[in-house]
């Protein structure tokens, strides 16, 4: 890691109020899904936190991996923080420039997409996330009923085929139980087992002849797909939170026996996270709803 | 043969109410803003329009705030960081007053542009498998998609069908990996393909599955590249994204430009090149008309532009299409747009420092 002074460090805390060992929920949820990029991944990083975190990993537990920019860059070696998956800084002394077609075929279909970083409007039992719609996915032209859906989202982009090929996907969410039903109204992305082997739903009846290991990092707690059954289950609650809390704000009957307490960020981790990852906090410096809520109080 | 025009010739001569636009750059980056504020300027003319494309949604979010956007058939209406769902888009899909909207994923779309650039049938592509994007298809519920009962195609931009899935006659030999000696090569180690054989599921026979699209053949392609040379050669820098494919398929292309250079420049080194002189139709140049997205090696986007656009974004129809025609379609042309309402001191600010492409030091405060 580039040396970076006890001085320059100190006086970045005091600027901002931080202290060495104490993180907001953004610094938790970078450093928790840095955590799972192995070395050597190839990485597709949307933008946000995913790519906070793969910055991260970058600098910490995976210097060999490679990063993937969907807007076809391979291997960039980003100095500043892109805000788009085709900001300029995303380019910057990358290995080679390709198309989108590349990102996706060249790229992932032959076989270098080994992680993918996800975000998503809903995810359900299966670990299938709906990133286009709720409340009707017909537009007002063919629904019948004079308007389009209830909420409309971004869509897949390319979230989909992310989840088609990467060996393992991290989805990050609020949690609330809202979002995490027992089925998504509409599949945008199969980040998961997707359904039932017993019943020929899985993703492998579904022709996707990759992947299906997902981890999701809500705000409050991860939680891993069953590898047999392919249900998420609850592996680790963070510092601060219950079991209770996350599974009051899970749709479906979450099974808890499993769940572990979190390691929480080491000095090392933060240290990196805001010096050399996101320094000017244009995404550390977001706080969550329910940091937000909870200063309210 | 390339002409030289201004972009309110270019808007004139090539779109009209309802042209089919595929509209380049991706995101935050190249994006066609010279043409796209013309539109603006013409919106009462134009009315309406069918937007295609695979890297929105900056563009679009502006003519959708003008009300110009009828159909949409895209893959993602979202502004990232600043706005994960482009407002205006958003309102009017929910609403209705924006009554068509297909959806692909970036891949899907992006395979389709392949097909027509290599002016292939259909391109295969291996995702979208196992989600619902094949399963709704908004072109045919609307009953766009065939032929009249005289053979015509009832909209020659849309394809008969929105995908089609048939059995691998190679039965999978050629997807990775591809066990040479008992192993390959590949970063991925899931490799189930042989799992995935057993379900008879979307043709009714075992084995290897394929998805099929049809290519996307847009009426008009609007995209901006750095140097476009007199002859029409085109040259993009940094991100390429889906431009030079969703240009090669179009029936017309237009490139806005920040300089037209001789063609002895661009030609020295070919190899350089993304787009052969006998395909552009018209070429606009205007310096700094990316604005405010970024053009590498040039300008960075206006980071300000977009954080505060994405609360103006929020207010009422009105408003919204009242700031457009105060900024916009009461500028004379881009010169004036970009001199009198942006400003030379910020073009200036944002201009690309020398070895990132970016300019490195950009204030982005939220």
């Amino acid at each position: 890691m580039q040396q970076i002074t006890d001085e320059a460090y100190d006086s970045y805390l005091e600027e901002r109020g931080l202290t060495r060992t104490q993180y907001t929920t953004m610094e938790l949820l970078a450093v928790a899904s840095a955590r799972e990029v192995p070395d050597g991944a190839f990485v597709f990083a949307g933008t946000g936190l995913p790519l906070l975190a793969s910055m991260l990993a970058q600098h910490t537990v995976a210097p060999n991996m490679t990063l993937i920019m969907e807007a076809g860059i391979v291997g960039p070696k980003v100095e500043h923080l892109p805000i788009s998956v085709s900001d300029p800084r995303g380019c910057l002394k990358g290995s080679m420039v390709s198309n989108m077609a590349d990102t996706f075929g060249t790229t992932a279909l032959r076989g270098y997409c080994t992680v993918g970083m996800l975000g998503g409007a809903e995810c359900d039992m299966y670990g299938n996330i709906n990133s286009t719609i709720i409340g009707g996915y017909w537009p007002a032209g063919v629904s019948g009923t004079g308007h389009g859906p209830h909420v409309r989202f971004a869509g897949s982009g390319g979230a989909n085929n992310i989840a088609s090929f990467a060996d393992k996907v991290l989805l990050v969410m609020v949690q609330e139980e809202r979002r995490f039903p027992e089925r998504v109204e509409y599949l945008t992305s199969v980040a998961g087992h997707r359904g039932p082997r017993e019943k020929k739903e899985s993703r492998w009846d579904y022709r996707l002849g990759r992947g299906g290991e997902l981890v999701m990092i809500s705000d409050i707690c991860i939680m891993r797909n069953n590898p047999e059954t392919g249900i998420l289950e609850l592996d680790t609650v963070f510092p601060g939170m219950s079991v209770d809390e996350v599974v009051a704000n899970t749709g479906w009957s979450l099974n808890t026996s499993k769940a572990q307490e979190l390691q929480p960020p080491t000095e090392e981790e933060l240290k990196a996270l805001r010096m050399l990852v996101d320094p000017s906090r244009i995404y550390l410096g977001r706080r969550s709803k329910r940091e937000a809520a909870a200063q309210q109080k | 043969m390339a002409e030289i025009m201004t972009a309110r010739e270019a808007v004139e001569r090539y779109i009209k109410t309802g042209t089919q636009v595929c509209w380049g750059g991706f995101s935050y980056t190249r994006r066609p803003f010279t043409i796209t504020r013309e539109v603006i300027r013409q919106r009462d003319r134009i009315q309406h329009h069918f937007c295609t494309m695979n890297g929105g949604a900056s563009v679009e979010e502006a003519l959708a705030a003008n009300d110009l956007v009828s159909r949409m058939e895209t893959t993602y209406v979202g502004l990232e960081g600043i706005q994960p769902v482009a407002y205006s888009i958003r309102r009017r899909i929910q609403d209705g007053s924006i009554p068509l909207f297909e959806d692909y994923s970036n891949y899907g779309y992006a395979a389709r542009t392949i097909a027509g650039r290599f002016g292939w049938p259909f391109a295969p592509m291996m995702a979208e498998l196992g989600s619902d994007i094949p399963e709704y298809d908004t072109f045919g519920k609307a009953g766009l998609r065939g032929k009249n009962a005289d053979g015509s195609w009832i909209d020659p931009r849309i394809p008969p069908k929105k995908f089609a899935v048939i059995d691998d006659p190679f039965d999978g030999w050629g997807l990775r990996p591809h066990a040479f000696d008992g192993g390959d090569t590949t970063a991925n180690k899931t490799n189930a393909i042989d799992r995935t054989r057993e379900s008879d599921k979307y043709t009714g026979n075992k084995g290897v599955k394929v998805l099929l699209v049809p290519p996307v053949l847009p009426e008009v392609t609007v995209i901006r590249a750095q140097r476009v040379a007199i002859d029409g050669t085109v040259r993009m820098e940094g991100i390429l994204g889906p431009d030079a494919e969703q240009a090669m398929c179009a029936k017309v292309l237009i490139v806005e430009c920040e300089q037209i250079v001789p063609s002895d420049e661009l030609r020295a080194t070919p190899e350089l090149n993304h787009l052969p002189a006998h395909i552009t139709t018209a070429i606009v140049e205007q310096p700094f008309g990316g604005y405010p997205s970024a053009v590498p090696n040039y300008y960075d986007y206006d980071w300000d532009w977009f954080v505060s656009y994405g609360r103006l974004n929020r207010k009422s129809k009105e408003e919204v299409k009242e700031w457009w025609t105060k900024h916009v379609v009461d500028t004379k042309d881009d010169w004036d747009y970009l001199q009198r309402i942006v400003g030379m001191n910020r073009l200036f600010e944002l201009r690309a420092t020398p070895g990132y492409g970016y300019r490195a030091d950009l204030k982005r405060p939220m």
